[in-house]
């Protein structure tokens, strides 16, 4: 099938992937406007059930290739909230990469183990529960926890608990970002994806856009947003198959609309 | 507050110490023993892929025994959008690839050691790059393979199912680490690899058979002294440390008894396991 300009249906479903794609990796910049108020709780909350001198949460720029502290509780003579760490370094890097966790302890014996950094805080940890901050697939922070006050290291069960808390926290974080930033974030993203990339122009899109979506209502837009999201968790035959239905939806749409102009009397 | 009453990891919950069930072999299964399947081998001529974080060549731990390898990269400017690099000399992002990589070469010290990297920053093409990592093992002669890590969603269930059945068919052990979350991930629930959880022990030799999988082995994996980045050592928790322990007596068995297959291994395993009793022969 060939749309009213020239583009094939493939050409159509391949635009959408792509912005797709990095609509979900744009969903996850925005976090930065997630109210610090909620982390600040998780935090202390994580701080306090797993008898932890500090507690932290990074969050994914992935953009960047970035860690950035966005909350931090406890024993550290500076204030670490905006610090950055590259996402493939250290304790908290591996959490990211790999979305598993990890329990460390003895971290001061190793002379090169993030010791700039640690030092450049004022707080050299002894021990470290570090887990993945998981929503749907993705790694979008790390949680951590600090030197056990009563014990040398964090144990398996602790690792076990930590996780099941970070699920929590992950879907409240989530959840807030939803709900406050939908609108702006998903016109913006998908306004500024539209237009950015050079090799992967999204006309069909930008003109969408521009007509139909300033008047979405705000549960509209969270379905479309779940349904954005969706289309990413989805593997490459089921996202082919969905992309076809929108395809197909969108030619009804534009044959309804050239029959009720008269066009195709 | 008792051990049987903690919260403990699902995964690792048949190898807590009272949870560990005594079971009987006999006949000829019997006569399998821990001096039989590995005693004199150091691992010689095995060529074992480390697929991580990637392996520092030149860490103490590894004892210069890193011969290579290869990182492989999201990249969505390439057709395939991944990109190969093969490295003589491989480094490690983190610390939790030369991790495992000393605990193998602890155990078999003469073992060829290969440093697959497939974490990165570029968190989009994870399970992708993971994969292709076991299809580079496959694909260049490796013998055995270590995976610390594995993927919990479920649209990938089919593409690593594929893989480690080819895998299991080319005679390639793959080890791999159960999830430290009460989730299923894979490939660690297939029946094709040797999957592993932990237990409190700490001695490398001793591991326990649960005979009621998915988690087929326990091996230490609590509270290890384990290379890091840098060539340093932490003290590090996770089923990651408790599959190289398996993957290390593996690569031994594998050295003396190049003819044997993953399942006949596995029953080699089974036979030597800690927690099962050789019944005399009935005379």
């Amino acid at each position: 099938m060939v749309t009213p300009d020239g583009n094939t249906d493939h050409e159509l479903a391949e635009e959408l992937l792509q912005l797709v794609q990095s609509l979900a990796a744009a969903g996850h910049s925005i976090l930065p406007q997630t109210p610090d108020t909620l982390l600040k709780s998780i935090v202390e909350a994580a701080a306090r059930i797993f008898r932890a001198a500090a507690a932290s949460i990074m969050l994914v720029d992935e953009a960047e290739g970035m860690l950035e502290f966005k909350v931090a509780y406890g024993a550290s003579d500076r204030d670490l909230v905006g610090t950055r760490i590259p996402i493939n370094q250290g304790i908290a890097g591996y959490v990211a990469m790999s979305g598993q966790p990890i329990a460390v302890s003895d971290v001061a014996q190793d002379t090169r183990f993030n010791q700039a950094f640690a030092k450049s805080t004022g707080y050299v940890p002894r021990s470290i529960l570090a887990t993945p901050l998981i929503s749907g697939e993705r790694v979008i922070g790390v949680m951590e926890v600090l030197d056990k006050i009563d014990a040398p290291s964090f144990g398996m069960q602790d690792m076990e608990l930590l996780g099941i808390f970070a699920r929590q926290a992950a879907l409240a974080i989530d959840q807030s970002q939803s709900l406050d930033n939908l609108e702006t974030a998903l016109l913006a993203g998908l306004h500024r994806l539209a237009v950015s990339d050079p090799d992967h122009p999204s006309p069909h899109l930008q003109e969408i856009l521009n007509k139909n979506m300033q008047g979405m209502g705000q549960n509209a837009m969270l379905k479309l947003a779940d349904l954005l999201t969706e289309f990413g968790r989805m593997g490459d035959e089921e996202r082919d198959v969905a992309l076809k239905v929108l395809s197909a939806f969108a030619e009804y749409n534009q044959n309804r609309r050239r029959f009720s102009a008269g066009v195709m009397k | 507050m008792t051990e049987a009453s903690q919260v403990l990891p699902a995964y690792s919950q048949p190898f807590l110490q009272n949870a560990i069930r005594e079971l009987t072999s006999s006949g000829p299964l019997t006569e399998i023993t821990p001096e039989w399947a590995w005693g004199g081998s150091t691992g010689q001529g095995v060529k074992v892929a480390i697929v991580d974080t990637g392996v520092d060549y030149d860490h103490p731990a590894v004892g210069g025994q890193v011969y290579g390898g290869v990182n492989i990269e999201w990249d969505e400017s390439y057709k395939e959008k991944l990109r190969f690099e093969q490295v003589d000399r491989p480094s490690d992002l983190a610390g939790h690839g030369t991790a495992c990589a000393g605990i193998i070469h602890q155990i078999a010290p003469q073992a060829q050691i290969f440093s697959v990297r497939v974490l990165g920053t570029n968190m989009g093409g994870r399970a992708y790059q993971f994969a292709a990592g076991v299809d580079w093992a496959v694909q260049n002669g490796m013998d055995v393979v270590n995976l610390s890590l594995s993927t919990a969603k479920n649209d990938y269930f089919a593409m690593f199912h594929a893989i480690t059945d080819e895998a299991y068919f080319k005679n390639i052990m793959l080890v791999s680490a159960a999830s430290n979350f009460d989730e299923p991930s894979f490939p660690s629930l297939y029946s094709s690899v040797f999957s592993v959880a932990s237990h409190a022990g700490k001695d490398p030799f001793t591991y326990y058979y649960n005979p009621t999988p998915p988690v087929e082995f326990g091996a230490p994996g609590i509270d290890l002294r384990v290379a890091w980045k840098g060539g340093g050592y932490v003290i590090s928790t996770g089923n990651s440390f408790a599959a190289p322990h398996i993957a290390g007596i593996v690569t031994l068995i594998r050295a003396k008894h190049r003819e044997l297959t993953p399942f006949q291994i596995k029953s080699v395993l089974w036979a030597c396991a800690a927690n099962v009793r050789k019944e005399a022969p009935a005379s």
